[in-house]
């Protein structure tokens, strides 16, 4: 696994917490526990965005480093690992 | 409004092709119980919802179907790169490819194309809260025909993740569906329509 799948996947993993975490506050809004835990993981989030775009360049179009060529450039998300990291 | 991330929700690298498991999976692309149906059926429905909560679970689970589909089209991508002319023969993977090439389109597994019949907005939160329970108990079920198909570790993986979210989503309609009945006539939770009998519901909250 390269270097930046490695961060992806950590990456993923964070936001994929923040999903289910917003999800479940929709239906149980005064759970502090779980507001607490949303919180937690939106800083790792934030700090782990900055690594990556830092290095392998922007994940959303709002990026602050709006860097357009690494805008387009490969992997997209569909690619495999072999031929998205050329 | 919708900001595309350059990520994939769930990590997919498949590396051995598979061409009649992606004819299998194109299914949870574009056929009856697929992600493509999911977000249409949720970020449509989600407009006549009467209360905040079940506004707020329609829009997140609708774009998260969204980022499924994204999902289940790299599946497909990756099952069906480099493949040769008797591989496509061979795997009956040839009906597909005469009219896609190995383009993603949204079809079921035998074919049929997309179909906005495979969803319901019909208007009522109620109705629409248990056609929603229902699907995603389909698209369960759908996968776990998929898993029986299937023993390539690297497509499993990503099925099983999408599997478990159904269940999540299948709570969360139902907590939906609880909040809801919670602010209606406990002695006859359809005597009317809430979100177009609005003079109603005020009355009897």
């Amino acid at each position: 696994m390269t270097e930046r799948e490695k961060l992806m996947r950590q990456l993923a993993a964070n936001d994929f917490a923040i999903v289910e975490l917003h999800l479940f506050l929709n239906t149980h809004p005064n759970d502090n526990a779980a507001a607490a835990k949303l919180d937690e993981y939106s800083v790792i989030a934030s700090k782990l965005r900055r690594e990556y775009e830092s290095k392998f360049g922007p994940i959303s179009a709002m990026g602050r480093d709006s860097n357009r060529w690494a805008w387009i450039s490969n992997p997209w998300p569909w690619d495999t690992s072999n031929e998205g990291d050329k | 409004m919708w900001v595309y991330e350059k990520k994939l929700e769930y990590p997919i690298n498949i590396k051995c092709t598979n061409p009649k498991l992606a004819k299998m999976i194109i299914s949870q692309y574009g056929g009856p119980d697929g992600e493509l149906a999911a977000s249409l059926r949720y970020l449509s429905q989600r407009f006549s919802m009467p209360y905040p909560e079940l506004k707020a679970i329609l829009t997140d689970i609708g774009t998260e179907e969204l980022a499924h589909l994204e999902m289940i089209g790299t599946i497909v991508y990756q099952l069906t790169r480099n493949l040769t002319p008797e591989e496509i023969k061979k795997s009956g993977f040839d009906s597909y490819y005469i009219d896609h090439t190995t383009g993603i389109y949204p079809c079921s597994a035998a074919g049929v194309p997309f179909d906005a019949a495979y969803i319901q907005s019909k208007g009522d939160p109620i109705t629409d809260l248990h056609e929603n329970l229902a699907a995603e108990q389909k698209a369960r079920s759908t996968y776990d025909n998929i898993l029986r198909m299937c023993d390539d570790p690297d497509v499993c993986d990503p099925i099983k993740f999408l599997r478990a979210r159904e269940i999540v989503h299948y709570q969360r309609f139902g907590e939906g569906l609880r909040i809801l009945t919670d602010k209606l006539d406990s002695k006859n939770f359809y005597a009317f329509n809430p979100s177009f009998d609005k003079k109603c519901r005020d009355k009897n909250r």
